[in-house]
C-alpha cells in the first residue's frame, strides 16, 4: 500500500526506553512497545506508542527465543484487556557507534509485524543518548530503524 | 549436591545485597565506603560511578589514606579502572602516574597503561603495549583477554572469536572465557557452537544450574524435536539444580511443552512428559501467587493457551 506511517510516542514509553539504556551502559537493551493504531484510514496512518515494556540486558539472553516468545504472549495478554497491542521494538547497541541492527531485532520484529502490519524497529543513537544527558542536545535518541511497508 | 549448589547461590545473593546496601549507605555519607570498594573488588562488580566517587573520596582525604598503609595502592588500581569505566580518564592518568612512581616496571601497572590506551580508543598503542608485555611473560591471561576485548571493541566478532578459541587452547579450564564464546557465538546466531561452548562448561562443573539454564535456551532457540525434548531435560536439571526457585526453568519446561505438543500432534504423547508439565505449571503458579499475584491471572491464561493447566 505505501502509505506513510507517523508514530507518536509518549513521554512515557520515550524517557522508560532512555533510562533502561541508560541504566546499563555497558550492555545492549531491548523492550518492547506497546500502543495502538489512531486511525488507519488517514494518511500519514498514526500509530500512538503508549507505553515501553523494558526486557532485558543480559547478554546470554538478549538474543535467544524463549524469553521474548514470553515476553510477547504475557504483554500482550496484559496490555490487551486496555486495548493496546505490542507495536514496535526497540534495542540499543553494546557499542557506541554500532549503527548495525541486529538479527534478532528484525526476527522480534517479524514476529510483531504478524499481529500488527504497522510494526517498526527502533534503534537508539548512543551518540546522541549521551549528548541528551549532558545537555547539549534535545533532538530524539531513536530513529525508525526497519519498517514493513 | 544440588544443596551446596543451592546455598552458593544463596550466598552470591547475600553479598550482593549487601554490596548495594553498603552502595546506598556509604552514598549517603553513612560510612562503610572502604568496606564497600573492598566487597566490590572480591566480587568483580562493575559498578564504576559509585566506586569512583567513594574511592577519590578517600584517596583525596590524606588521613584516611595513610590509614589504609599498603592497601593504598589496590584501591589507586581500583579507582583508575572505574575512572577509564566512567571516561574520566584524566583521573585514570592522575592514578597511574602515582602508582608507577611507587612501583617503577611493574607488569601490573604496564596493564593499566595499555588500558588506558584502550580506553582512549588508540587500539594501536594497546596493542602495542601488550604486545610488550606478553614478550616478558607469554602466558599473562589478562592481557591475552584484553586482545579478545580490543577486538570486540573494535567490533570485530569474528577475530575477538578467532582470538579466544586461540585463548581457551591454552586455558582450556576458564570458565568466563567460555562463556564469553559462547555469548559471541550466540550474537552471530552461530546457535551450535555456542551449545557447544555451554556443553564444555556443563561437564566441567555440572552442579552450576546457570549453564543447564543457558544450554537449554540456546537449543530451545535452534529449534527442531530432538532440540527441544533436549532443551525441557535441561531446564528440569536446572530446577532439580535450583530447589525449583528458578521462574526462567519453570517457564521454559511450559514453554518446551507446548512447542514439543505442536510438534507431535497426533502422535503418541509420552506419560513422563506431561507429568513433568503440570508439575511445572503448578509450581509456576504457586510462585506468582505468593510473590506477584497480581499478575496470576496472566499466567493462568497463558498456561490455558499451552493447554498446560
Amino acid at each position: 500500500m505505501g502509505a506513510e506511517c507517523q508514530y507518536e510516542l509518549a513521554q512515557a514509553a520515550y524517557v522508560k526506553l532512555a533510562l533502561h539504556a541508560l541504566k546499563h551502559p555497558a550492555a545492549a537493551v531491548n523492550g518492547l512497545l506497546v500502543g495502538r493504531l489512531l486511525d488507519g484510514a488517514s494518511s500519514p496512518v498514526v500509530v500512538a506508542v503508549v507505553d515501553a515494556v523494558p526486557l532485558s540486558h543480559c547478554p546470554h539472553h538478549l538474543p535467544l527465543l524463549p524469553t521474548h516468545e514470553l515476553a510477547l504472549n504475557l504483554v500482550e495478554d496484559h496490555f490487551g484487556a486496555q486495548g493496546l497491542t505490542v507495536v514496535c521494538y526497540y534495542h540499543a547497541n553494546a557499542l557506541r557507534d554500532d549503527a548495525d541492527l541486529p538479527a534478532v531485532a528484525k526476527r522480534v520484529g517479524d514476529h510483531i509485524f504478524r499481529n500488527f502490519p504497522r510494526a517498526a524497529v527502533l534503534l537508539l543513537n548512543n551518540n546522541k543518548l549521551e549528548e541528551a544527558v549532558k545537555g547539549k542536545n534535545r533532538e530524539p535518541v531513536i530513529w525508525c530503524a526497519w519498517t514493513w511497508v | 549436591m544440588a544443596a551446596a549448589a543451592v546455598a552458593a547461590m544463596a550466598t552470591a545473593a547475600d553479598d550482593e545485597a549487601r554490596l548495594l546496601r553498603l552502595e546506598e549507605q556509604a552514598g549517603h555519607g553513612g560510612g562503610g565506603a572502604w568496606e564497600y570498594l573492598c566487597l566490590a573488588r572480591k566480587l568483580r562488580a562493575r559498578r564504576p560511578d559509585p566506586v569512583l566517587r567513594l574511592g577519590l573520596a578517600l584517596l583525596n582525604n590524606s588521613s584516611a589514606r595513610s590509614r589504609l598503609a599498603s592497601e593504598q595502592w589496590t584501591l589507586y588500581e581500583q579507582v583508575a579502572v572505574a575512572a577509564m569505566d566512567c571516561h574520566r580518564l584524566d583521573v585514570a592518568k592522575d592514578c597511574i602516574g602515582v602508582l608507577s612512581k611507587q612501583f617503577p616496571g611493574s607488569a601490573r601497572i604496564g596493564r593499566l597503561e595499555a588500558l588506558l590506551f584502550e580506553a582512549k580508543g588508540e587500539w594501536a598503542d594497546a596493542e602495542r603495549a601488550y604486545a610488550l608485555i606478553l614478550e616478558n611473560n607469554p602466558f599473562d591471561q589478562i592481557v591475552h583477554k584484553r586482545k579478545i576485548a580490543i577486538a570486540k571493541a573494535q567490533g570485530d566478532m569474528s577475530l575477538a572469536v578467532e582470538y579466544l578459541n586461540k585463548y581457551l587452547e591454552l586455558f582450556m579450564a576458564d570458565h568466563d572465557a567460555w562463556r564469553e564464546l559462547a555469548e559471541i557465538y550466540v550474537s552471530l546466531q552461530m546457535y551450535k557452537q555456542a551449545a557447544f561452548c555451554y556443553e564444555e562448561l556443563i561437564l566441567a562443573q555440572p552442579t552450576i544450574p546457570l549453564y543447564h539454564l543457558a544450554y537449554a535456551e540456546v537449543l530451545y532457540t535452534m529449534g527442531g524435536l530432538e532440540n527441544l525434548q533436549t532443551a525441557r531435560k535441561y531446564y528440569a536439571s536446572t530446577i532439580k539444580l535450583t530447589g525449583g526457585k528458578n521462574t526462567r526453568a519453570l517457564f521454559g519446561v511450559c514453554l518446551c511443552s507446548a512447542a514439543i505438543s505442536q510438534l507431535t500432534k497426533g502422535r503418541n504423547k509420552e506419560e513422563e512428559s506431561s507429568e513433568l508439565q503440570s508439575l511445572a505449571a503448578e509450581a509456576l503458579l504457586n510462585d506468582y501467587k505468593q510473590r506477584a499475584p497480581s499478575k496470576e491471572v496472566l499466567i493462568t491464561n497463558m498456561l490455558k493457551n499451552m493447554k498446560l493447566s
